[in-house]
Order: structure tokens, then sequence, then C-alpha cells
């Protein structure tokens, strides 16, 4: 379903100080499948989500989605069937908004901002009731400007905003790092949930190799703009977070770490 | 009297920036966009709403148009930072350098003049036969003057400020609306809702100059003529209204934020009337104001850490 094929992307083109941080890297991800990605920092995980999501334009090659080049799509185009949650909990929610217009507008997604009332009452009982699913206490909070919830909250909701339209890809960039052990593991067990209801394809990047090992149905670990270690099916119910960690550890020496 | 007449004063300037300072309103505040373009498109609408008077037409009309022109200046600015990624402060010196040479060549040729360009007869002056608001229905229903106040004046300057702060209201309630609010707080949520932030950006900054052009109609109508020098100030005196109506009465919830910055609007004017009355000559307006605006914005930035600090 999402192809990147022969990918290169440079950074600090044309100075100096250029490198090159994928050099024909080719990677793909089926229908259905939910991905994990680890990675040390600077191994590309992140700017592979960049790529796909078109916050980045690759030097060479195409992104392929459904067949379909979306290499020159703008960012906010793809949003339209890609979901990001990012690691930042501030940044897949507005602050200064309630929850109830954070959520009308998501629930405006993919049709017209035009003149028409901005919050219907009548919606309220629908996003209530996707609150209560997060058990966070948000349901009876609705008219709460979101800059005052905790970080673990305003994470629930972005997840909550990001899949209440339907999205045929769910990206997940680091979207437990920023989070207490506790609330993280409630964010994990709540993403794994909505994935499993809407059988939703994702990828999700994180530095939780447990996370990574317990959930999802692939594996991957990146290095210096590769894929490294590829683990699907029995091969991936069988890892485990040693025998991750002793790849990851011989690569740190490798590269001098 | 002096002290009526400076209130007078006080309220209808207070009135007529408070539309401009709605348009800071959604710049500023909204978008987070220090928009300098607004020091031309006051001109712009003064002299617009100016020519288009001398010309005969309906103060109503021109109005509109005034608003309209402004609104195309306000997206020159808005195209200028988003498609070719210039600063905002940036793009709009240039707009506003820009409307420099575009009012003098509209007000030389509303003048009846040529092309020639020389700036001659930059200032539009409109006749005492000329229509304005206060020659047409409806506020020639008013008396012209009650107790050697200007009712009619201070009248239809309050109720166009209403109009436009409850026009505001219901836009901002709209989804487009909501969408500038999110635009403003956090454009990657505006890029998750699959709409491209740079639109919406765009769009605030046409509301907003259109408004300042708007304002500047009025202020021309009022004092029968548009000047060149009519833009000056007009930044701080927007920006500073917007601080000190929303630091001021930010706690009180039941209150609109358009109504806070009508209030600020008038505040600011107060001080100003106050300097008068205290017989500091106008030469020292603009020092005023400048500090006015400091003080605003310290005391802006006091609440807000005190906010944080809660």
């Amino acid at each position: 379903m999402l192809e990147l094929q022969d990918i290169t992307k440079k950074f600090m083109k044309g100075t100096p100080d250029e490198t090159t941080l994928f050099d024909h890297f080719c990677f793909s991800v089926q229908k259905g499948d939910f991905v994990s990605v680890v990675g040390s920092n600077g191994s590309g995980k992140t700017t592979m989500l960049n790529l796909i999501c078109g916050t980045y334009q690759p030097d060479e090659g195409k992104v392929l989605f459904e067949g379909k080049d979306i290499s020159r799509l703008p960012e906010f185009k793809r949003a339209a069937f890609i979901g990001r949650v990012f690691q930042d909990p501030k940044a897949g929610t507005c602050s200064d908004l309630t929850i109830l217009e954070n959520m009308a507008l998501a629930d405006n997604k993919n049709k017209p901002f035009g003149l028409g009332r901005g919050v219907n009452k009548k919606r309220m009982d629908y996003y209530r009731s996707l609150l209560e699913n997060c058990n966070m206490g948000m349901e009876n909070r609705l008219q709460t400007k979101v800059g005052a919830l905790s970080g673990g909250q305003r994470q629930a909701l972005a997840l909550v905003i990001a899949n209440m339209t339907e999205l045929k890809l769910l990206i997940l960039d680091e979207h437990t790092a920023a989070l207490d052990p506790k609330s993280s593991e409630r964010i994990m067990q709540l993403t794994d949930r909505l994935i499993r209801e809407s059988g939703i394809t994702a990828l999700m990047v994180t530095h939780n190799l447990r996370f990574a090992i317990e959930y999802g149905n692939r594996l991957v670990m990146m290095h210096q703009g590769q894929v490294v270690l590829d683990k699907a099916g029995e091969d991936k119910k069988n890892a485990s977070v040693d025998d991750l960690l002793t790849v990851f550890n011989s690569i740190s020496i490798e590269s001098g770490n | 009297m002096a002290i009526l007449s400076t209130l007078e004063v006080c309220l209808e300037d207070g009135f007529v920036y408070a539309i401009l300072a709605m348009g800071f309103y959604i710049t500023f505040s909204i978008l987070d966009f220090p928009d300098l373009s607004v020091e031309g498109t006051v001109l712009t609408g003064g002299v617009t709403c100016a020519v288009l008077a001398e010309m005969g037409v309906n103060p109503y009309v021109a109005m509109i148009l005034a608003f309209v022109i402004g609104c195309l200046a306000g997206s020159v600015t808005g195209l200028l930072h988003v498609k070719l990624g210039i600063r905002p402060l940036l793009s709009g010196i240039l707009v506003s350098t820009g409307l420099i040479t575009v009012n003098l060549v509209a007000a030389v040729v509303g003048n009846g003049g040529s092309f020639s360009g020389d700036g001659a007869l930059s200032n539009v002056t409109i006749a005492r036969s000329s229509p304005t608001i206060f020659r047409v229905f409806p506020f020639t229903l008013l008396p012209e003057t009650v107790a050697q106040v200007n009712l009619r004046k201070l009248v239809s300057f309050f109720v166009i400020a209403l109009i436009v702060k409850l026009l505001l209201d219901a836009y901002l309630k709209t989804k487009s609306g909501l969408l500038l609010f999110a635009t403003g707080d956090n454009a990657q949520f505006t890029t998750m809702l699959a709409k491209d932030p740079g639109s919406s950006k765009i769009l605030g900054l046409a509301l907003g100059n259109g408004l300042a052009a708007l304002s500047g109609a009025l202020i021309a109508q009022s004092r029968g003529n548009a000047n060149q020098g009519m833009g000056l100030g007009m930044i701080v005196i927007g920006i500073a209204s917007v601080i000190i109506g929303l630091s001021v009465f930010g706690k009180l919830r039941f209150m609109k934020p358009t109504t806070m910055v009508i209030l600020g609007s008038v505040i600011y004017q107060a001080c100003l009337g106050v300097a008068s009355i205290l017989g500091v000559p106008s030469a020292y307006n603009k020092l005023i104001m400048a500090l006015l605006f400091t003080a605003a914005l310290v005391l802006s930035g006091r609440l807000g850490r005190k906010k944080q600090e809660a």
C-alpha cells in the first residue's frame, strides 16, 4: 500500500556540511500492517515519516501510496488520508481552543470550512463517547481549554482526533516518548485498541523497545538510513528486548557510540 | 466644557480605531502575525472613500469598496509571506511601502490630475456637499449636535463599530473562523485537518486589512479629507488597543474578546485625552503613544507570566 522507492535525501544540500541520510532507500508497508520502527537518533526514522507525510520532499525517488505517486503532493493534501500523532502532545491539538472546538474542527476534516456553525452541539454526545473510551475523565470537560490538560490527556485527545475521520494510514511519531511511564503505557494501549478496532495500517516510531516487541505485527530497525533488521509474523512474535538490544549495541559499537 | 469635548473626541476616536484594532485582533492576536501593512491600508481606505465621495458615490458603497480594497492589500501581504516565504514584518513593510505610491497616484487621479506622479494635490478633500455617512440616511435622522456634542458623528461611529463587532463575532464562530484560531494556535493542526494553513493566514490578513481600510474610510469622512500622513502611528494605536483591552478585561469570561478590544481602544484614546486636558501639547502625542504601548506590553507580559506561575 505504501512504498518508498529508491529514495535519496540529503541535508544541508550544497554546503560543505552536506550529509546524505538516505541513499537509494527502499521500504514498503502492506495494507493492515502495524509496523514498529526502532533505531538510534539520526538513523532516519523521523525523516522517513516526514517523507511519507510530505513534510520533506525526497531529492530523488518516489513515494507511492496505493500505487499512486504522491511525492509532490503537499503535506496538507496527504493529511486527507494520512493521520499523524507527534511526540509533542502540543502538536496534535490547539491549546487555546476547548476540547469541544478541537473535536468539532477534526469532525469537519475533509469537508469545506465555510460559514456554517463551527460547533455542532448535536455531535456532543458522540464526542463524549469517543472520550469515554480513553478513560481519562475528559468526557465531562468538553468546555475546558486543551491547554489545561495534562500531557497524557492531550496525547489521548490527539490520538482520538487523528482517528475521527477515516484514514488509510496512521503515523505515530514517538508519540509516547514525552509522557511518564504510566501515561505512555495507557496511550500505547489506547493506540493498540484504536488500531485493532479500525484495522488501519499503522507505522509507529518508538524508542521503547518493549512497545516495539509487544505491539504490532512487524518490527523494523533502522541505522544510518538503512533497514538493518526486519521481522514479521512468527519471527516478530519470538523476538525479545534482549535480541534487539544485542543488535542495537553491535551497531552502536560499529559507529563508535 | 473642555472635558466634555475631550470625552467626545475620546469616544469618537475610540470607536473608529476600535475597527482598526479588531483587524489587529485577527492578525496580531489570533494569527500571531505582526502586520505592518496596516499603515498603508488605513490610508488606502481613506483615499478610496474620499475619492468615491467626490464622485458622488453612496458612502456605504464607498466604505464596502474601501474594505474590499483593504482585503486585497492584505492578501498581498499574506501571499508575500506564504508563497514567497518572506518574513511577516518584511511582508508588511513591503506592502505598506508599495501602497505609498498607490495612495499617491489614487489621490492625484482622484483629484482629476494625471499620472505624472509629482505628488501635487496628494490630499483628497471631501467637499461639504459630497455624500458621507453624516449626510445620508439613516444617520441624518439624528440631530447633528446636542448640547455642543456632535451626536450624529458619535452615534454613527458607535453603531458602525458595533455592527463590525457583531459580524466579526458571528464569523469567528463559523468553521472558517474556528480554523483561523487553529492556524494561529498550531499551524500543524490545520495541516492535519487537510487544510492549507497558508490560505487561512492569507484570509486572516485580508480581513484584518479590510477592517483597517474601513476604519481609514471613517476617519477620512470624519476629518473631511484623506492626507498622506494618515497612516502614521496606526500600528501602535491598533496593537496597543488590542493589548490593553485583552490584558485589562482578559479575565472576564463573559466578555467577548471583540468587546475587550473596543474598550481597549476607548481606554487608549482616553489616556491621550487626559494628556491633552493636562495641557500636554499634541506634538507629544506620538511619544505618549509609544510610552502607552510599552506600558501595555509590559502589563500583558506580566499577566502572562502570572498565568504560567499559577
